[in-house]
C-alpha cells in the first residue's frame, strides 16, 4: 500500500448484529492529512469510524489501515471517545486516564519509563489539564473530559487518531484547543480522521468524506462539498442559505449539544 | 482485653476467623470490579444460582464446589441465552435465572429429610465448622483469584470506559468481561462452604461500596475494600460470640453497617466543614 494512504476500502459493508450501517463502499484516506467524516444522523460515520479503529469487523468487503488489517494493540491508531461516556462512579483521575493511552505499549503490567511519563505530561500540557490531573473524571465539564480524551489518544504512541465528533457542544476554551491540536497533529506528520455534523469543520479539512448510509463521495472539500452532493446526502431543500453551516435537524435529541457549538465554533 | 480474646481461644473459633478472612479478601477485591462494573445484581444472582449444584450435591454425594461450579455454568449460559435470543434486557434475563435456580435449589434440597438444616446451612453457613480441608481448597482457590485481578487490572480499567475504548487499547473486552465472570464464581464457590451464600455477597458488595464513598483511586479502593471485609469478618465474630447471634449473619451485619455508618459520617462532615474537600464541585471546575 502506498505510505500516502491511511486507510483503502473495497466495497466495504459495516454493520451489527444483522444490520446493515454502511453498504457497499469504496473509498481511501490519504495519510498525514485531516479528513472529515460529514453526513446526516445515522448515516454511518461513526460505524465507519469504528470500523477504522477496528472496533468493529466489515461484514464484507475489505479495509486497509496503514497496509493492514484495522485495529489490534500495535495498529498505531489511538481512537478518541466522544466525551459523553465515561466511567460514573470509576474513581480514576485525569492523569491516570491520560496514561491509559500507554495501555498498548506497556500491556498488562509494563512499567512507565521515565519518558512514558514525559509523554503523558506533554500531552496533557498539549491539552491544557496539567491542573487538572489529580481531578476526578466525573468531576470535569464535557469539554473538560473531552481534552482529556485527546490527551489519552497523544499519549498513546500513533500514526493516526480518529476522533468522533471531537468539537460538539465544546466550549470555546475546549474546542479551541483540540482544534489547534487537530492542527499542529497533521503537522507532526500524523493523519487525523474526525467525524462532524458542522459543514464548516468538513470544508477546514483536507478530505472529505460525505455518507449517507454509505459513502456517496470522497475527496478534497471543493469536489465533494457541492451543492448537488449536500443534496443528494440530506434530501432536497435542506441547505435554506448558501452559507448555512448547520446541516442536521436541530430537533434531532442526539444532537442536543450543536446548538451551543453554533455561537462558539472556533473557525 | 479478654472480651476480645475470648472468641477466638479454640480451634475451632481460629478456623473460623481465618475462613472469614479468606473469604474476605477473595470477595472483597473480586466485589471492587462487580461495584465498579454496576453488576451487583449479577452478583447477587450469581450467589444464589449456585445454590441447585450445591443441594444436588449434598443430596447425591459428590463434590460440592463441582456442583456450584455446574450450577454457575448453567446460570452464565442461561442468562447469556436469554439476552442472545430476546430483546429483554439483561436484569431480566439475571432475574429469571436467579429465581429459576433459587426455586429449583430449594425443591431439590425439599426431597432431603433435613430440609431446614440443609437450607440454613447452604445460606448462612456454618463458619464454626470450617474444617482444615475448607482452609486448602480456599487458599487453592483464592491466590489464582488474588493474581488473576492483578492481571485484570489494566483491561477492567479500560473496560470501564468502553468495550471500544478497552478494544483499542489492545486489552479484549469480551475475553476481560468473561474472566471477570470466572473471578466471581470463583470467588463465591471458594466462600460459599464457610461463610454461606448470605455473607459472601455482603462481603461482594459491602466493603467495595463503602470503600467507594472515601477513596480516590481503584487501588486505593482495594485497600480500604479488603481491610473494611477483614475487620467486618473479625469484629463480626467478635460480636456473635458476645451476643450469641449467628456468625455469618453478624459478619454480613457488620459490612453493611460500615456503609451506612461511613455514609453518615461522610454527610456529617461534608454538611460541618464543606471547605475540607480538596476539590471543587463540577459547577466550580466548569466555570
Amino acid at each position: 500500500m502506498n505510505a500516502d494512504v491511511l486507510a483503502e476500502s473495497s466495497d466495504l459493508v459495516l454493520g451489527y448484529d444483522r444490520t446493515v450501517a454502511v453498504r457497499p463502499s469504496s473509498f481511501t484516506i490519504p495519510h498525514r492529512q485531516v479528513t472529515a467524516i460529514i453526513g446526516p444522523n445515522g448515516s454511518g460515520k461513526s460505524t465507519l469510524l469504528n470500523a477504522l479503529a477496528g472496533v468493529i469487523e466489515p461484514l464484507s468487503g475489505s479495509l486497509q489501515v496503514l497496509g493492514g488489517r484495522p485495529g489490534g494493540r500495535r495498529a498505531g491508531v489511538a481512537y478518541v471517545m466522544q466525551s459523553l461516556a465515561f466511567p460514573k462512579g470509576t474513581p480514576i483521575t485525569v492523569r491516570e486516564a491520560v496514561g491509559m493511552g500507554l495501555y498498548p505499549t506497556l500491556g498488562l503490567f509494563g512499567r512507565r519509563s521515565a519518558s512514558d511519563r514525559e509523554r503523558v505530561d506533554r500531552a496533557m500540557e498539549r491539552l491544557r489539564v496539567t491542573d487538572l490531573a489529580r481531578r476526578h473524571l466525573d468531576e470535569l465539564s464535557g469539554g473538560q473530559r473531552q481534552r482529556v480524551y485527546v490527551a489519552q489518544g497523544l499519549a498513546q504512541h500513533h500514526e493516526a487518531i480518529l476522533l468522533d465528533e471531537p468539537l460538539t457542544g465544546l466550549d470555546i476554551v475546549s474546542a479551541r484547543t483540540i482544534d489547534e491540536i487537530i492542527h499542529s497533529e497533521r503537522d507532526r506528520g500524523h493523519a487525523v480522521v474526525l467525524t462532524t455534523h458542522d459543514l464548516a469543520e468538513a470544508r477546514a479539512a483536507d478530505w472529505v468524506i460525505l455518507m449517507n448510509g454509505h459513502v456517496l463521495a470522497a475527496g478534497p472539500p471543493a469536489e465533494v462539498l457541492t451543492r448537488a452532493n449536500l443534496e443528494a446526502a440530506y434530501g432536497l431543500g435542506s441547505l435554506h442559505t448558501p452559507d448555512a453551516v448547520f446541516i442536521d435537524d436541530p430537533h434531532d435529541p442526539e444532537d442536543h449539544a450543536h446548538e451551543h457549538s453554533r455561537h462558539q465554533h472556533p473557525h | 482485653m479478654d472480651w476480645w480474646t475470648e472468641p477466638f481461644l479454640l480451634g475451632f473459633q481460629q478456623r473460623a476467623l481465618i475462613g472469614g478472612l479468606a473469604a474476605a479478601v477473595m470477595t472483597s477485591v473480586v466485589g471492587v470490579w462487580l461495584v465498579l462494573r454496576g453488576m451487583s445484581f449479577f452478583g447477587d444472582a450469581f450467589v444464589h444460582g449456585v445454590i441447585p449444584g450445591i443441594a444436588a450435591a449434598t443430596i447425591f454425594g459428590f463434590n460440592p464446589y463441582l456442583g456450584a461450579a455446574i450450577a454457575a455454568i448453567v446460570m452464565v449460559g442461561g442468562i447469556e441465552l436469554v439476552h442472545r435470543q430476546t430483546a429483554l434486557k439483561e436484569d431480566t434475563a439475571i432475574g429469571l435465572l436467579f429465581v429459576g435456580m433459587m426455586a429449583l435449589g430449594v425443591a431439590i434440597i425439599s426431597k432431603s429429610s433435613s430440609y431446614t438444616g440443609s437450607l440454613t446451612a447452604i445460606l448462612f453457613g456454618d463458619i464454626f465448622g470450617v474444617d482444615e480441608g475448607t482452609l486448602v481448597t480456599m487458599a487453592v482457590l483464592g491466590v489464582p483469584v488474588l493474581v488473576a485481578s492483578l492481571f485484570l487490572y489494566r483491561p477492567l480499567l479500560a473496560l470501564s470506559f468502553s468495550p471500544e475504548k478497552a478494544q483499542t487499547l489492545g486489552m479484549n473486552p469480551r475475553f476481560t468481561h468473561a474472566a471477570l465472570l470466572v473471578l466471581i464464581a470463583t470467588a463465591v464457590i471458594a466462600s460459599f462452604q464457610a461463610v454461606g451464600t448470605l455473607l459472601v455477597f455482603g462481603l461482594l458488595v459491602g466493603p467495595p461500596a463503602t470503600a467507594a464513598l472515601v477513596t480516590r483511586t481503584v487501588p486505593q479502593m482495594f485497600a480500604v475494600s479488603v481491610v473494611l471485609a477483614a475487620v467486618s469478618v473479625w469484629l463480626g465474630l467478635t460480636l456473635s460470640y458476645h451476643l450469641g447471634t449467628a456468625g455469618s449473619a453478624t459478619m454480613a451485619l457488620v459490612a453493611i453497617a460500615a456503609f451506612f455508618a461511613t455514609l453518615a459520617v461522610r454527610g456529617l462532615v461534608r454538611a460541618v466543614r464543606p471547605s475540607v474537600d480538596p476539590d471543587p464541585s463540577p459547577a466550580e471546575v466548569a466555570a
